[in-house]
């Protein structure tokens, strides 16, 4: 199954790139439970995460145009888009972070594929092991900074802990989940 | 201002997760633009915070979305594509609201208040009520004969009616099992949805609006059930007193 994804991946780039709106449905019907799930998670609300998804299809396809594949996956692409959207939605505060948006997803794109090596199941089933072996109290602090939207200040202040034990929690937490994935060859 | 290579090291974290704000963030960028070490290790952490995407798991959107979302395109040329001319107006999104998600199950009151007599109460070992401002944190212990060793912990955010549940050390799964976690009101579980890691952790958003509902049940079920059909592994209260 290995490149597998990439290579229709990048069959869908080509197309949307030529404007081809039947590359949106492919998209969409390859990707479109995992974006749901993404923005239901953040949102617990199905009618905010419906419309999450389709403003970050829309999205896609509008600027299909700037994306460019040897940078990073369309899925990473995508991904980045809902979970942007979804935590701006729930912060509430879309139009003032629009800027801080884009910034976040080029900088996304422009990461290392961490997908490129490993087949879709295999690879959520190690990170979601990866994310579920960490202590606690990292788990939590990545848990409300990822998909609730806070701050390491706020976070800190929620849970009454000096802010520079969550900024530690924080990087640990991604350290410890780099180190488990690597160790089984999961991660670039 | 500017800041110093440790004082950056220390934000490396909280910036991969976009968990600074923008000034902070702005001012981290200055000095990652000048130290290559570091950004490196800015890209490597923000790499694997995009795996973090992977751990929602896949949902199955309901099947209208696709069609809105082909409708929404097709109103909104691409501007790489061939079409060209200014972008037509998004598609607006009209629905009618939606039952809330425990509607359906009101129809199991009976069977449920019948269940909840045999499942009982223990397990609770304490709870933290947090000021006014704060958001509300309880913890619990696992049932000493069932899960021993297990540690919850459920914090509910008041300002946004969100709640976040972990918890440690409970009683291995075996095949085809889930835990599932349940809000109990008035004797009725509401689903909160499950968790299948074998290892015993579970780290889960809570929809429900926490401080409504009496208690907070886990339990193991033979997959997803709409209402408990074993005794709770965990068991703990969410009224104060209790």
């Amino acid at each position: 199954m290995s490149g597998e994804p990439n290579d229709q991946d990048g069959e869908m780039a080509a197309q949307l790139k030529r404007g081809d709106a039947t590359a949106i449905e492919s998209l969409y019907d390859r990707y479109g439970r995992l974006a749901y799930g993404l923005a239901l998670r953040i949102l617990n609300d199905r009618n905010a995460a419906e419309d999450v998804v389709q403003d970050a299809f829309l999205g896609v396809w509008r600027n299909a145009g700037s994306f460019d594949g040897s940078r990073g996956s369309l899925r990473n692409w995508l991904l980045s888009v809902v979970h942007n959207r979804a935590i701006d939605r729930l912060r509430g505060t879309a139009k003032t972070r629009q800027e801080a948006q884009l910034e976040t997803i080029e900088r996304t794109a422009g990461m290392p594929d961490p997908w490129e090596t490993v087949a879709l199941d295999l690879e959520r089933k190690q990170i979601l092991e990866a994310f579920q072996q960490l202590p606690e109290a990292q788990r939590l602090a990545l848990e409300l900074a990822y998909f609730r939207g806070y701050t390491h200040t706020e976070i800190a202040r929620h849970l009454n802990l000096p802010l520079g034990t969550v900024k530690g929690r924080l990087r640990m937490g991604l350290e410890k989940m780099r180190s488990y994935l690597q160790a089984r060859g999961v991660t670039p | 201002m500017t800041i110093t290579h440790a004082e950056a090291d220390e934000l490396l974290g909280a910036y991969a997760l976009d968990a600074l704000t923008a000034a902070e963030a702005r001012r981290l960028e200055e000095h990652l633009a000048g130290c290559p070490e570091q950004a490196a290790a800015a890209a490597e952490l923000r790499t694997t915070q995009s795996l973090l995407a992977l751990t929602a798991g896949e949902v199955q959107p309901p099947p209208e979305l696709r069609q809105r979302i082909r409708q929404a395109v097709a109103a909104n040329p691409s501007q790489s594509g061939t079409v060209s001319g200014p972008a037509a107006a998004i598609v607006p999104i009209r629905r009618a609201s939606r039952m809330p998600r425990w509607a359906p199950r009101r129809a199991y009151l009976a069977v449920a208040a019948a269940l909840l007599v045999s499942l009982g109460v223990g397990g609770l070992i304490g709870y933290q009520l947090s000021q006014s401002q704060q958001p509300l944190a309880y913890t619990f212990q696992g049932d000493p004969t069932r899960a021993p060793g297990a540690d919850a912990r459920l914090v509910y955010f008041r300002d946004r009616q969100q709640a976040v549940l972990t918890v440690s050390g409970l009683p291995r799964l075996t095949a085809g099992h889930v835990y599932e976690i349940w809000l109990i009101k008035g004797g009725v579980p509401v689903d909160e949805g499950i968790s299948a890691d074998p290892n015993g952790n579970v780290a889960a958003p809570i929809s429900g609006d926490v401080p409504r509902f009496d208690q907070l049940a886990i339990t193991i079920e033979p997959g997803e059930q709409q209402l408990p059909t074993t005794t709770p592994i965990l068991i703990g209260s969410l009224r104060k007193g209790h």
